[in-house]
């Protein structure tokens, strides 16, 4: 800031690109950084233990690194050529966590983001719409009601979010709708749901049903393989795109309805179509990993710290820290409790309580954008 | 500023009331604001003087009456068409703390960009000509939280004027802001009075202001238009002892009509005298000397 003392100040668009390069370049670089030390050391340690050279060589093997035939196993499914054992641990089991866990966090903090903006709320969280309680619900009727389902499950899960979003968004709108509706809406159901959705553990009567429901409901990473990268990517790319385009809708959604309407903005519209795109990339994140809490409350929170509010900025920030963040909390879940894996959304909630406790006690005003 | 003609916008038997009252805050009142002239709006709080403007602005659905912008109903405009046409300075303002004043006024651009365009040299004029004429230079590169009330509204003042429209509309801009921002304000609409082809409707809260400001006043009261016209035919002893409850004597100065208030009125004034009223106050006092003996 105190750079600005030329004598001959420069025009708006190099003072803009400028503050662009400064922090939000550093928080990019800080991002990317996380990700490849946490990836490194995901694909060094586990059960079948290599050095740390070792794992590096399997990553740049050239072998499966230049091989079409590979990747096109990897992207578009089948069968996996032959490689060495360490390759194939690394290249077939070990790197897709780290990308599917980079999906998921770019996923929930863009999806945050979004939520954010769209309640002009900086509590508010991927699942604040009743997403969470809906793909909740409906991975426990699948597991213990209808079990015929339970291959589709990533689907049904993802379904039950957005329906559940649906069903909150009819239940606020009268005459249209408003941040604090869409919120209480979000509560109602949200309570309803994780009544009924607590209520049917009740009828899990194995052990292992309960077992893949909480990992379900807290959010796991475990045995995700190129399947779900496959899964993620796309609708990675499709929501990230959007939330991009998007930025400037935010940006004036942020001045309140009125300011935003009276700028010619359609206001109901551009807020159901932005909700969308954050369903979207919610329940993306949910099909392959579950109900993976506060990375999408945080991340845009650590981000707006960094960047401030304008909305260009803070996708981009988001599409980097969050699966800085996720591909962290995958290495403590991974390998805190060695051999034992536990569900990454314990790590997310024990790192997010603390940050919370921090800010509350550094910030006076949590809250509001 | 943009456009030849001024524009004129008329309302028409206008009846306006919100879902969760019990009758019509405005019930069928017309009102023109002359082309390129400045229209003020006063009344005493709750009278339906920001009701009327927001349904002006088509931010509020009207029961019936119709709206019309240069001849034409507001309702058949696109959205973003009516944003560059008319703005509104709204009372519920707010901005994230950490966008630059410059940030904000280019929102102001927001109804002449398309979904994907950037920002033309034309986006870039406007909105140097909006901050020059609400003379926010020197705050330009501040972020907003770091304002002052008073910046803060010059900041959102220069917003709506980046929006290049032909009709602006400001609610209460100067209520809350101390004295010199006050005139900062008032001077930005005798600008855009005397230099511009800009229709402006502003509700007052202050009437000497208004009369100062306006080449036309409107008193509204529960909804009902009390009086409208030259501010000295309309600011007078009469229109504050009915409308505002004030008893005040009115002098007219070269500069407007100058008002000095005296005292408040209370109900049955109109028909009592100073005893009358001290009786009415016993009467009142009785309760509690009832709740006292509790």
């Amino acid at each position: 800031m105190g750079a600005e003392t030329s004598s001959n100040p420069p025009g708006w668009r190099e003072r803009l690109s400028g503050r662009v390069d400064g922090s939000l370049l550093a928080l990019c670089v800080g991002s990317l950084a996380v990700v490849v030390g946490g990836g490194l050391v995901q694909v060094s340690f586990g059960a079948f233990s290599m050095t740390v050279a070792e794992a590096w060589r399997a990553v740049f093997d050239p072998n499966v690194l230049f091989d079409i035939d590979a990747w096109e196993a990897f992207l578009l499914g089948g069968t996996v050529p032959e490689m060495d054992e360490r390759s194939l641990i690394v290249w077939n089991i070990r790197l897709p966590r780290v990308f599917v866990a980079g999906f998921v966090g770019t996923n929930l903090a863009v999806s945050g983001a979004i939520f954010q903006a769209v309640t002009r709320n900086e509590l508010a969280s991927p699942f604040v719409l009743g997403v969470s309680s809906g793909a909740g619900l409906s991975v426990l009727l699948t597991l213990v009601v209808f079990s015929g389902l339970t291959t589709f499950l990533p689907v049904v899960a993802s379904v039950g979010g957005a329906a559940a979003f649906l069903l909150v968004y009819a239940i606020a709108w009268q005459n249209g709708t408003s941040p604090v509706r869409l919120v209480l809406a979000g509560v109602i159901v949200g309570t309803v749901f994780s009544s009924l959705q607590t209520a049917l553990f009740f009828f899990a009567d194995d052990i292992a049903v309960v077992q893949s429901a909480i990992a379900w409901t807290t959010g796991s990473l475990t045995g995700t393989d190129w399947e779900q990268v496959r899964m993620a990517l796309p609708w990675t790319v499709v929501t990230t795109s959007l939330a991009l385009v998007g930025a400037r809708q935010l940006n004036v959604l942020l001045l309140g309805e009125q300011t935003a309407s009276s700028l010619g903005m359609s206001v109901e519209r551009v807020r159901f179509a932005l909700s969308g795109v954050a369903v979207l990339a919610a329940a993306a994140s949910i099909a392959v990993a579950g109900i993976v809490g506060f990375v999408g409350l945080i991340v845009p929170h650590v981000v707006r710290n960094v960047v401030g509010s304008d909305y260009r900025k803070l996708v981009v920030g988001c599409v980097f820290a969050g699966p800085a963040l996720m591909v962290a909390a995958d290495v403590g879940a991974r390998l805190a409790l060695s051999p034992v894996q536990i569900p990454v959304g314990i790590v997310t909630g024990l790192i997010g309580g603390p940050y919370f406790l921090y800010l509350m006690r550094r910030q006076e005003q949590v809250g509001e954008i | 500023m943009s456009g030849d003609d001024p524009t004129t916008l008329r309302g028409e038997e206008l009846v306006f009331s919100y879902p969760t009252g019990d009758g019509p805050v405005v019930d069928g009142e017309s009102i023109t604001a002359e082309a390129g002239a400045v229209t003020a709006l006063v009344g005493p709080n709750g009278s339906g003087k920001s009701t009327l403007l927001e349904g002006l602005a088509d931010q509020l659905p009207s029961d019936s009456g119709s709206v019309l912008l240069d001849g034409r109903a507001v309702q058949s405009y696109d959205e973003k068409e009516l944003a560059r046409t008319m703005g509104l300075l709204s009372q519920e303002s707010t901005a994230p703390d950490s966008i630059s004043v410059e940030e904000l006024v280019f929102h102001g651009r927001y109804p002449h960009r398309g979904f994907f365009e950037g920002t033309t040299t034309e986006d870039e004029r406007a909105v140097d000509r909006a901050i020059e004429l609400a003379g926010c230079g020197q705050i330009r590169d501040r972020e907003v939280g770091s304002l002052s009330g008073g910046q803060r509204q010059l900041a959102w003042i220069a917003m709506v004027l980046a929006q290049d429209t032909d009709v602006l509309l400001l609610d209460e801009p100067t209520t809350f802001l101390d004295l010199h921002h006050q005139l900062e304000v008032i001077e930005i609409v005798e600008t855009l009075r005397e230099e511009s082809d800009v229709t402006v409707v502003v509700v007052l809260h202050d009437i000497e202001q208004a009369a100062r400001l306006a080449d036309k006043v409107v008193a509204l009261d529960d909804g009902v238009v009390r009086a409208r016209g030259q501010p000295d035919a309309v600011v007078t002893e009469e229109l504050l002892a009915e409308v505002f409850q004030v008893d005040a004597t009115v002098e007219s100065t070269p500069r407007g009509p100058r008002i000095e208030p005296l005292r408040a009125r209370h109900a049955g004034d109109e028909t009592a005298d100073r005893g009358h009223s001290g009786g009415e106050r016993d009467r009142l006092d009785e309760p509690a000397t009832h709740t006292g003996g509790d």
